[in-house]
């Protein structure tokens, strides 16, 4: 990946959410944490122009998330910190297929791509279930399915393993380390990011830590006072 | 919940497309309320129910799901019968349950994908007339019917919590939370519509 983000902050009317940040991500496995409140959730926004800089720029390979934003939302991918929010249809399978229609793909590619989607993760079973009646782990698997399915070469997951329980947690997290896509995972599981290429820390909206996970875990914990 | 209505199937309603279906059904909507011969009523209410059993639903459920609508239109003859001639009512009576059951049975057998795909397609002459955008109207559609187990489960919830609290549970006391937990929500389901690329239209 070849994400830069150039003097970039984003304030929400007078509350600085991040403050002005120069950085490159180049690794193919990148984790944040930091505490509630600390900005990370706008950071990872920002990759994927949900939310754009009040000042700077954000480019993801080549793009830049404000001009180019409808490409970066297919170059970026982003699972919500809820996964319920973010399946719109109800059931399964329509959900899945959901992205690739509105790409315009045709009937026999989203069939064929929803299958091998479906597959990947290991959720044929859930193919006709409703969305609503899905546990925490499934939502997370099948969230995961519908933004994969439309190939994003970057994942943002936010929170992924958020109020699973830890058979569920387990099988979302050893799913998410077997993604052949780049990712960007925010958390406050520290075990989901401990093998990542490069953690950052946030803190007060501004990056306070960045480098390698056992450091940078050590930062956390004295900023956390714990 | 409305999102369970549709159920897996190979019956010749599910077989129809929608846009026949839905055609069939306003057709039959405007002959049984032209027609005030009871026989045509009773013939339509037959056919209807037969229409509606034939789709895979059991019985119990099949019951259910138009039970309430039923109700009402029981109660609704119940009235009548201070102000019309019995016939009259039957005639009405018939009528609408014909066309309820007639309706659940469409509803049972098309999926909101294909009612969302179908109400775009009818839309888009008046897309083409800058009126809306067909594609943002059966979004809306499909959205009213994913959310509604939502809203239902979060209505639940906060109503758990004013008894938890001990609190009377009244309608007043819980329509506030629930209103601004769902607007909340709201802000991130639209969020997640931009990031699946649904505006790429």
């Amino acid at each position: 990946m070849d994400i830069r983000f150039t003097d970039c902050a984003v304030r929400f009317g007078e509350r600085v959410a991040l403050h002005p940040l120069t950085l490159t991500l180049s690794e193919k496995r990148i984790g944040i944490i930091g505490l509630n409140g600390s900005g990370k959730t706008t950071f990872a926004r920002l990759i994927n122009g949900l939310v754009k800089p009040t000042t700077g720029r954000v480019t993801v390979n080549g793009l830049n998330t404000v001009d180019d934003d409808r490409a970066v939302l297919s170059e970026a991918g982003f699972i919500f910190q809820n996964p319920q929010h973010q399946l719109i249809m109800p059931v399964v399978a329509e959900d899945i297929a959901f992205g690739l229609k509105n790409r315009g793909h045709s009937r026999e590619d989203i069939d064929r791509r929803m299958q091998a989607a479906l597959t990947r993760f290991g959720i044929e079973h859930l193919a006709r279930r409703r969305v609503h009646e899905l546990s925490g782990g499934e939502t997370q698997l099948v969230a995961m399915a519908s933004v994969v399915v439309t190939d994003p070469k970057i994942l943002i997951l936010d929170e992924p393993t958020n109020q699973l329980d830890l058979k569920n947690r387990r099988r979302v997290a050893e799913t998410i380390e077997s993604l052949p896509e780049d990712t960007v995972v925010i958390t406050h599981d520290l075990a989901l990011v401990e093998n990542v290429d490069r953690l950052l820390l946030f803190h007060e909206g501004r990056l306070a830590g960045d480098g390698n996970p056992d450091e940078t875990i050590r930062l956390y914990h004295e900023i956390a006072g714990c | 919940m409305l999102t369970s209505l549709h159920i897996e199937g190979d019956s010749l309603l599910h077989r129809l497309p929608v846009r026949a279906k839905l055609i069939a059904l306003v057709t039959l909507s405007i002959l049984l309320f032209l027609s005030s011969s009871l026989a045509v009523q009773a013939i339509a209410f037959v056919a209807a129910a037969g229409l509606y059993l034939s789709v895979g639903l059991p019985l119990r459920e099949a019951l259910k799901r138009v039970g309430f609508v039923f109700l009402t239109i029981f109660f609704l003859a119940a009235v009548n019968l201070f102000l019309l001639p019995v016939l009259d009512v039957a005639t009405l009576t018939l009528r609408l349950m014909a066309l309820v059951l007639f309706a659940a049975a469409v509803t049972a057998t098309t999926t909101i994908s294909a009612f969302m795909d179908e109400i775009t397609v009818l839309l888009t002459p008046l897309e083409r007339l800058g009126w809306l955008r067909a594609a943002d109207v059966s979004l809306a559609l499909g959205l009213v019917l994913r959310f509604v187990p939502d809203i239902f489960a979060r209505y639940q919830a906060i109503r758990e919590a004013h008894r938890a609290r001990g609190l009377p549970v009244r309608p007043l006391t819980i329509i506030g939370p629930l209103i601004i937990l769902t607007l909340k929500d709201a802000d991130t389901i639209a969020a997640a519509i931009d990031a699946r690329g649904f505006r790429r239209q």
